[in-house]
């Protein structure tokens, strides 16, 4: 075990369920990484939703929520107004969050609560064994679509940024070193940060989608399809040669949601206090 | 230039995916002939020498299992 995984996984866990090769263990590292870089361990709490990527946060020693198959962001949101000092974090997939659980990331985003959704993106739903995901490209091949997907495909950081997310990033594994820059600034930010990730999953992506199930072709094929375009504008083009953008996509401050409970709360009580007849 | 003293692989979790050997620059790795406890054949850093120790194995091992340790600094007349 590296010095990084000594300080801070859960030893008894311990080896990750993940299949050889996985991008789900760099993630895991990466994102112990911001943290020790942050020194925030003691102020997270994670939830997690159902799928091999919502195990990432089960080996940290950190209080987890695992819940339901796409309910990990509504927890958080139980969460983060239950025990709001705390940096809460999300782990789901692109299964978890784009397909049963889509109704509650726009709802989240929306409302931009201070929280962060990391959504792992390998295209397919991978814990099950290989079916297709709202993100799986059209024409693919997989469990449940033998000739061919028909269906177009659902773009998470397009959603996140149209429903009202205010930091919304997208790296992929081949990119670990931009992705632990973006999860620092995704533990600082007040508000809704979604941050989706391209991983390789060997086993099934690989396979079914890609044509190989060894993990330096997956994470090679990464390295060759996700390209730096941080210009919304030129997503079309990137996207029209079979590429996936990635980048910092957006930063910004608007009113967070629990505040303006708070901040309501305040009001109601000092209208009240000043004998209004409610 | 950096070098390493030695690369340590923890055979109780490595599942010999070789994205080591795949990462390095220097190309440090072949695939070995032990079997870590997982019951997968193990990357061993036969070019050690080669060894930059830019921490890019250590950072992209899916199972956290590979440590670089730097040679101490000598001083230039030692
Ligand atoms: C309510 C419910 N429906 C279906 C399932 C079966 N199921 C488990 S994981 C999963 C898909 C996971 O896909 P994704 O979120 O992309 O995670 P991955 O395994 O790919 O990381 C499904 C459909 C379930 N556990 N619960
Ligand atoms: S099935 Fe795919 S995503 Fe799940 S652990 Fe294996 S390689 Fe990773
Ligand atoms: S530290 Fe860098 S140069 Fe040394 S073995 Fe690892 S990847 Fe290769
Ligand atoms: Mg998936």
């Amino acid at each position: 075990m590296n010095p990084l995984g000594e300080k801070y996984l859960r030893k008894e866990f311990l080896p990750f369920l993940f299949c050889p090769g996985c991008g789900d263990g760099m993630i895991v590292q990466a994102f112990l990484q911001a943290v020790d870089d942050l020194g925030c361990i003691d102020d997270l709490a994670l939830t997690a939703g159902i799928g091999c990527s919502a195990w990432i946060g089960v080996y940290m020693n950190v209080d987890i929520l695992k819940v339901l198959h796409g309910r990990a962001i509504p927890a958080a949101i139980g969460l983060k107004a239950t025990q709001p000092s705390r940096k809460v974090v999300t782990f789901t997939g692109d299964g978890d969050c784009l397909a049963i659980g889509g109704n509650h990331l726009l709802h989240a985003a929306r409302r931009n609560i201070d929280m962060t959704v990391v959504m792992v993106n390998n295209q397919i739903y991978a814990m099950t064994g290989g079916q297709v995901a709202p993100s799986t490209v059209v024409g693919s091949k997989t469990q449940t679509t033998p000739y061919g997907n028909i269906e177009k495909q659902l773009d998470g950081c397009k959603i996140a940024l149209a429903a009202g997310a205010t930091m919304v990033s997208r790296w992929s594994t081949a990119h670990l070193k931009p992705l632990i820059k973006t999860f620092k600034n995704a533990l600082n930010h007040k508000g809704f940060s979604y941050i989706e990730i391209m991983s390789q999953c060997p086993v099934q992506t690989g396979r079914y989608l890609l044509g190989s199930g060894s993990p330096q072709f997956n994470l090679q094929w990464l390295k060759d399809h996700c390209v730096k375009e941080e210009d919304p504008s030129r997503w079309l083009e990137v996207e029209s040669q079979g590429k996936i953008p990635v980048g910092d996509f957006l930063r910004i401050e608007q009113p967070e949601f629990m505040e303006e409970v708070q901040r309501m709360n305040q009001r109601v009580k000092e209208e009240q206090g000043k004998g209004g007849d409610r | 230039m950096k070098n390493a003293e030695k690369i340590e692989i923890d055979r109780r979790y490595c599942k010999g995916c070789m994205l080591c050997k795949y990462i390095c620059p220097c190309d440090v790795f072949e695939p070995g002939q032990t079997r870590s406890d997982l019951d997968y054949l193990m990357p061993q850093p036969i070019r050690i020498e080669n060894c930059r120790v830019c921490g890019l194995c250590e950072s992209n091992c899916p199972d956290m299992v590979l440590t670089v340790f730097a040679k101490e600094k000598r001083k230039e007349n030692q």
